[in-house]
């Protein structure tokens, strides 16, 4: 692990690693508050520009501090499942990455934190964990890729996220993960009471098979609104399972999910609970098929369980539709240039939740996706 | 610029136009007037290419190429463009990205300032317009193709009067103005109303009845002669 000094411009990153981070959101240390890049089984960089925010390996929070022990497995038992079980057994030396926004923390920067796996057939298993601490603000961009050349291995990832009072996050997910990868993601948000999250994940680039699996427990007027914008050509399988709980009064959430199918099978399951009054909740569902092959499964539930829940969803799966595609191309483009243009527009690239930079890289993947070339 | 030959067009086995001839020299602006349901937006479709309309016999030519067998964007892409009656919303697609994806982005902003749009560049294409903003967009879509031959499906249909006015006198502006390469356009409008005649100064008019045309002559004078004895042939 390479700790580099406050203020060093340059992380101990190849070329390449470079350019397949740049893909998922990288920018050079100067431009983030900080940066945490975990490598195959080894914390490669930890990095912070920003006296509010604090990065360190996983293994290294814990020795330095006792309540970090508190926060891991905090949110989720070791043995909820085989894969996290197997995680919690592999860990003797725990490998993830630790980010502190410290309290009241105005972080004007993003935090940067990234997993590359760069052994083929390489098994990686980590824990991450994120303290927004009382009062602070934080943007963060995750981001996770392979090289080129790794088409296959598994990465089974935790990832255990506390909001403290008064906190607020936006985040942005990009994962490109290998062709024939399996991937399996467990993450477990707590928002304290006044927090207020906006995420965004994207999920484009190939993979065999990606289980995600997310829970966020919503404490009394807090506020989320995230949005997922997932893509499965051939040969992907993606289940999604989202369930948000909100449990104090006032807790507001808006949870969409954006799902192109190219020939991939897409599940998303997702449970939306109202456990206090005043609670307000939406889920969105919308898939776009663009071949006959394939399918898209949107399992929207919605549970409530107090008086004064206001729970509400919307599903939809369907082809692109003919008229919007003879409108385009009657103004000139071919059609593929007029299914691009459609599913970006499916997919909400436009979305100011997708920083800039983010955003022409997600259209190039789309691209991509499309004629095969990823 | 558009020669169209004893064109006759089917939806399936049912014939929607019947043996039309119409020739729309380079730098002129007709109308079709007809009631609803004569073949109009019809004729339009099938000289764009869009679906399902399937020609029969007779042909389609622009500046003397046959492109009844071209597909719609390659019609496109030569240089003939429509503006719909009843377009699509696209969610998501923002009249910015449609004018990048066209690679029309440099004039984007001039030309919507131009139709009362500059404030629309980030809103989704034809998400919550109104009819008049519609109509505009429509237009301001034509400047950013940018086609020579550019075809007007009901333009006034929906809009309230003052909008009548304003997408009239665009409908002239951005015929009677060259392509980006200068080159001269034309334009066909069709109207059941006739409210866009006083505006788009056209040089000439067709009655279309029944999947025909009945009739051609000068626009003014068709329009009064609907106006008292509908749409039939004028006595010589």
């Amino acid at each position: 692990m390479v700790a580099a000094s406050h203020g060093t411009p340059t992380p101990d990153l190849t070329n390449e690693e470079r350019d397949i981070l740049h893909d998922v959101g990288f920018e050079d240390l100067d431009n983030r508050a900080a940066t945490a890049i975990l490598a195959d089984g080894r914390v490669k960089l930890v990095h912070s520009n920003d006296p509010g925010v604090e990065v360190l390996p996983l293994a290294e929070a814990l020795r330095t501090y006792d309540f970090v022990q508190d926060l891991m497995f905090g949110l989720v038992d070791p043995d909820e499942n085989e894969q996290i079980a197997m995680v919690a057994e592999h860990m003797h030396e725990p490998l993830g990455h630790f980010v502190w926004v410290k309290p009241g923390a105005r972080v004007s920067l993003p935090v940067q934190t990234f997993t590359l796996l760069e052994t083929p057939q390489g098994r990686q298993f980590t824990h991450d964990i994120t303290l927004i601490d009382e009062g602070a603000t934080v943007e963060m961009i995750s981001g996770a890729a392979v090289p080129s050349g790794v088409h296959k291995g598994r990465h089974i990832s935790i990832g255990e996220c506390y909001m403290r009072k008064g906190s607020s996050c936006s985040s942005v997910t990009i994962e490109h993960w290998g062709a024939g990868m399996d991937v399996w993601s467990y993450g477990y948000t707590a928002m304290e009471d006044g927090a207020r999250s906006q995420s965004t994940a994207i999920k484009m680039a190939p993979v065999a098979q990606d289980l995600s699996r997310d829970k966020l427990i919503m404490a009394a007027e807090t506020s989320s609104v995230s949005q997922a914008i997932i893509f499965a050509g051939d040969g992907t399988e993606r289940v999604i399972d989202t369930e948000t709980h909100l449990v104090g009064p006032g807790a507001r959430s808006e949870d969409v999910a954006r799902m192109v199918s190219a020939g991939g099978t897409i599940v998303n399951n997702a449970h939306l609970v109202g456990k206090a009054a005043g609670t307000n909740g939406f889920l969105g569902c919308d898939g776009l098929k663009l071949t006959d092959r394939g399918a898209i499964t949107a399992v929207p539930a919605l549970q409530a369980e107090a008086e004064g829940a206001m729970l509400s969803h919307e599903a939809s799966v369907g082809m692109i539709d003919s008229d919007k595609l003879n409108y385009l191309m009657s103004a000139g483009m071919d059609e593929d240039a007029a299914r691009n243009l459609i599913v970006q527009g499916f997919l909400s690239l436009e979305d100011s939740a997708i920083p800039s930079g983010l955003r022409r890289r997600v259209v190039d993947m789309i691209a991509q996706a499309k004629s095969g070339g990823m | 610029m558009l020669e169209v030959r004893d064109l006759t067009v089917a939806i399936e086995d049912k014939t929607i136009l019947d043996r039309i001839n119409l020739t729309l020299p380079e730098g002129e602006l007709h109308v079709l007037l007809g009631p609803n349901g004569s073949g109009k937006s019809s004729l339009l479709a099938t000289i764009m290419g869009l679906p399902p309309f399937t020609v029969t016999s007779g042909d389609i030519r622009f500046d003397g190429q046959p492109i009844q067998d071209l597909d719609l964007h390659e019609r496109a892409q030569l240089g003939i463009g429509v503006a719909y009656q009843r377009p699509p919303s696209l969610d998501g697609v923002s009249l910015r990205s449609f004018a990048e994806a066209l690679g029309a982005q440099d004039r984007l902003e001039a030309a919507a300032a131009a139709l009362d749009l500059a404030d629309f560049l980030n809103r989704d294409m034809n998400v919550g317009f109104s009819g008049g903003e519609i109509k505009r967009w429509e237009v301001l879509k034509l400047v950013l193709q940018d086609p020579r031959l550019l075809l007007f499906d009901e333009p006034e249909s929906g809009v309230d009067l003052e909008h009548v006015i304003a997408v009239g006198d665009a409908i002239a502006r951005v015929v009677r103005a060259p392509d980006q390469q200068g080159r001269i356009c034309s334009g066909l409008v069709i109207t059941h109303t006739g409210l866009v005649l006083n505006h788009v100064k056209a040089d000439q008019a067709h009655i279309m009845k029944e999947g025909r045309i009945i009739h051609s002559g000068d626009p003014h004078a068709l329009f009064s002669h609907i106006q008292t004895a509908g749409y039939t042939v004028p006595a010589a």
